[in-house]
């Protein structure tokens, strides 16, 4: 089962996403707070992450700088999660193929094209 | 000197020179009948210096004819010297050496007389065609001794009225004479002393006197006309009082400028500046300038040095004495002032309308931030929801959900999906409204796009369209948005109708080539005319209170899709009938301007 990682500090959504993704048969690993994201990608890799952006203390764009940055992890694809509109235009500032945006809010649909984009 | 003149065959002969030709011709033969009796008697106390005088006299009149005076003088000497003397060959010698003397001294004589003739004319030249008045007069009494004409003429007076005169009554006021007294008692030489003569009929005459003492008791004193120099310096005074009154009470600043020193500061510089005019003038005007702005500056003179009127392209930091600053756009204007070319500048100050424009940026940006929170706020727990209904919806049966339960929950999705599409429009019209959005164009069959559309909403199960574009219409421009213009318009004309609905989407040849026109018509219930200029306001809908609720719909949609199409230079309008139906024509640009 493909293992996918939320790293996301609303609860409600947690919650939902964690029935949700099971439903649709993905495995979830559940992050509610960002700073633990970077130990969990090395010891429990997922083949994808699920990446909330307004978050605190460190915000996905910094989180997201770091785990490519020193940490190195160059392949793991990310999919931003949000709500925040200018989104858009930052990713396409990245030229990181393995960056694509979930618009917040998702539906069903929407969230099995985004996973399936990275993997099939 | 001159007299009476009598005519002597084809020359004129003055009385004085016929006076002398007789005393010249009488000593001549005195001279040669004496010499004859002295040679005829042997008597050796009387000899050729007879001659000496006619010769000396002739040559000192007349220096060349007083040579041939001495030759005639010289032959007939010698005439009579041979005559009596023969055989004696060393008394004729003697005669002959006696009568080449005569020539020889009327030469020398004619040499040294030409010479001093000659200086005498150049100097009476110099005297008489100067362009110099020349006076000279008594340094006691100041009584006029010499003048030429050309000071005469300079007052109008004749040559005699002048010299009848008293010097120190030719000036124009009495406070002049004063100084001029004043100026002759401390100093034997003055140059360039400026005063008004009187001239004759009243009138003052400018004149530049330089004098010296030539002698204890003379003074040569100069004078040059300079009435036309005062002229035009009254002029440009009065010139610069009118350019004066006009700075001072401009409301621009003015300066004005002389290889960038400053030589005039109006009082609206003083205020714009904080400087006093006289802390500014004689300065640099770099000097005032935000060291930032100096690159900009040095390239900015280099314009109005050469003398164009020039308007600076960018913005000026001026430094206040209150280490303010203040902004200013210049406009250059070659000028002379004081006789120099020099440039006028004129400062306007945009300060107040940049803290404003500022101020505006700033509210808007903040504006933006705000809707942009506010959108991400209203998203997010909207996600909850969506992905419970979805999970819900997709399997009933595993949640033990009824028929008429999951058609609830449908309803619900529809809710949560507008609310969404409501939330995408707000921000749409945020960033349509920043003015910050760059329009990704390119180039796609206009055909092609609006099947697309009314393939991918499925408008067609819900309305009979009919589409009529010619395939090979091409439009350069943000796809994505002129498609979501598309979808606005064909979901309006399908929403505001009744069955059986028809929608026409047709490409019309404007009577211009410059624009494509493209026609979307409907059936529909038309606009009333008194809302027919507010619908493309946001939230603005016709008759909005009825037709919200009837249609289930919010008016972004028409003011973002107005605003795409104006910022792809084109414009959308729309004619309606109510009960007939409304027809939205989109106008795009075929050429596309480079700023768009």
């Amino acid at each position: 089962m493909r293992k996918i990682m939320l790293v996301e500090d609303d609860q409600q959504i947690l919650d939902m996403m964690d029935i949700l993704l099971r439903k649709i048969g993905y495995e979830p690993v559940l992050v509610s707070d960002v700073r633990d994201a970077l130990d969990l990608v090395k010891n429990n890799p997922p083949d994808l992450l699920l990446l909330d952006i307004m978050m605190t203390p460190v915000n996905g764009w910094e989180f997201l700088e770091k785990l490519r940055g020193e940490f190195g992890n160059r392949d793991l694809p990310v999919l931003l999660f949000t709500a925040a509109p200018e989104a858009e235009e930052k990713v396409a500032l990245l030229h990181d193929p393995r960056i694509a945006i979930l618009q917040k809010p998702a539906s069903l649909p929407d969230l099995k094209a985004g996973l399936e984009r990275f993997l099939i | 000197m001159g007299g009476r003149i009598f005519t002597v065959g084809r020359n004129t002969i003055s009385e004085t020179d016929l006076v002398r030709s007789i005393v010249i011709l009488s000593f001549t033969i005195c001279s040669i009948l004496i010499s004859a009796i002295a040679f005829s008697r042997s008597i050796p106390y009387i000899n050729y210096q007879l001659f000496f005088i006619p010769i000396v006299y002739a040559a000192y009149f007349y220096p060349r004819k007083g040579i041939y005076v001495a030759a005639v003088c010289g032959v007939v000497y010698q005439a009579v010297g041979y005559y009596y003397s023969y055989p004696d060959s060393v008394a004729m010698l003697g005669v002959t050496a006696e009568a080449l003397l005569f020539v020889i001294i009327a030469i020398v004589i004619a040499y040294f007389i030409e010479k001093i003739r000659s200086g005498e004319a150049r100097y009476r030249t110099v005297f008489e065609h100067s362009q110099l008045g020349i006076v000279l007069f008594n340094r006691e009494g100041f009584s006029v001794r010499q003048t030429n004409d050309k000071f005469a003429a300079m007052l109008n007076y004749s040559e005699q009225e002048i010299l009848a005169s008293v010097f120190t009554d030719l000036f124009f006021i009495d406070q002049e004479k004063e100084r001029f007294l004043d100026r002759i008692d401390k100093h034997r030489e003055t140059t360039d002393f400026e005063t008004r003569l009187a001239a004759a009929g009243g009138a003052a005459c400018w004149v530049n006197l330089s004098w010296s003492m030539i002698d204890d008791h003379t003074v040569s004193c100069t004078a040059i006309n300079i009435n036309a120099r005062k002229l035009a310096e009254k002029l440009n005074n009065d010139n610069m009082m009118k350019y004066r009154q006009l700075t001072e009470h401009s409301p621009t600043s003015i300066l004005i400028v002389v290889n960038g020193v400053i030589l005039y500061a109006n009082p609206t510089f003083e205020e714009f500046s904080g400087y006093g005019a006289p802390e500014v003038i004689g300065k640099e005007l770099v000097r005032f300038l935000d060291p930032r702005d100096l690159h900009t500056y040095s390239e900015f003179a280099q314009h109005w040095i050469s003398r164009k009127p020039v308007a600076s392209q960018g913005k000026f930091r001026f430094i206040r004495k209150d280490g303010g600053i203040r902004v200013a756009i210049l406009f250059t204007n070659p000028i002379v002032h004081a006789n120099k070319p020099a440039t006028m500048i004129n400062l306007m100050d945009v300060s107040e309308k940049l803290r404003l424009e500022e101020k505006i940026q700033l509210d808007n940006d903040r504006r933006r931030g705000i809707i942009i929170t506010v959108a991400h706020e209203l998203r997010t727990p909207l996600q909850p929801i969506l992905g419970y209904l979805d999970m819900l919806i997709t399997d009933p049966d595993g949640f033990g959900i009824t028929d008429d339960t999951k058609k609830i929950l449908e309803r619900c999705l529809v809710s949560v999906d507008r609310e969404r599409q409501i939330i995408n429009q707000m921000l749409e019209l945020s960033v349509l409204e920043s003015g910050k959005l760059q329009l990704s164009r390119a180039a796609f069959p206009l055909e092609r796009l609006v099947h697309d559309v009314i393939d991918t909403s499925g408008y067609l199960t819900k309305a009979d369209i009919s589409v009529t574009i010619p395939g090979d219409i091409m439009l350069s421009a943000d796809r994505d948005r002129i498609y979501n213009v598309f979808d606005s318009l064909l979901s309006n004309a399908i929403n505001y109708s009744k069955p059986p609905r028809n929608v026409e989407v047709f490409y019309r040849m404007g009577s211009t080539d410059e624009f494509h026109h493209i026609s979307i018509r409907d059936n529909g219930i038309g606009i009333p005319p008194e809302s027919i200029e507010n619908i493309f306001e946001p939230f603005q809908l016709a008759d909005a209170a009825k037709l919200s609720r009837k249609y289930d719909r919010i008016g972004l949609s028409l003011s973002n899709a107005k605003k795409v199409i104006q910022l792809h230079g084109g414009d959308i309008t729309v004619e309606s009938v109510v009960n007939g139906g409304s027809t939205f024509t989109l106008h795009l640009p075929k050429v596309v301007k480079s700023d768009a």
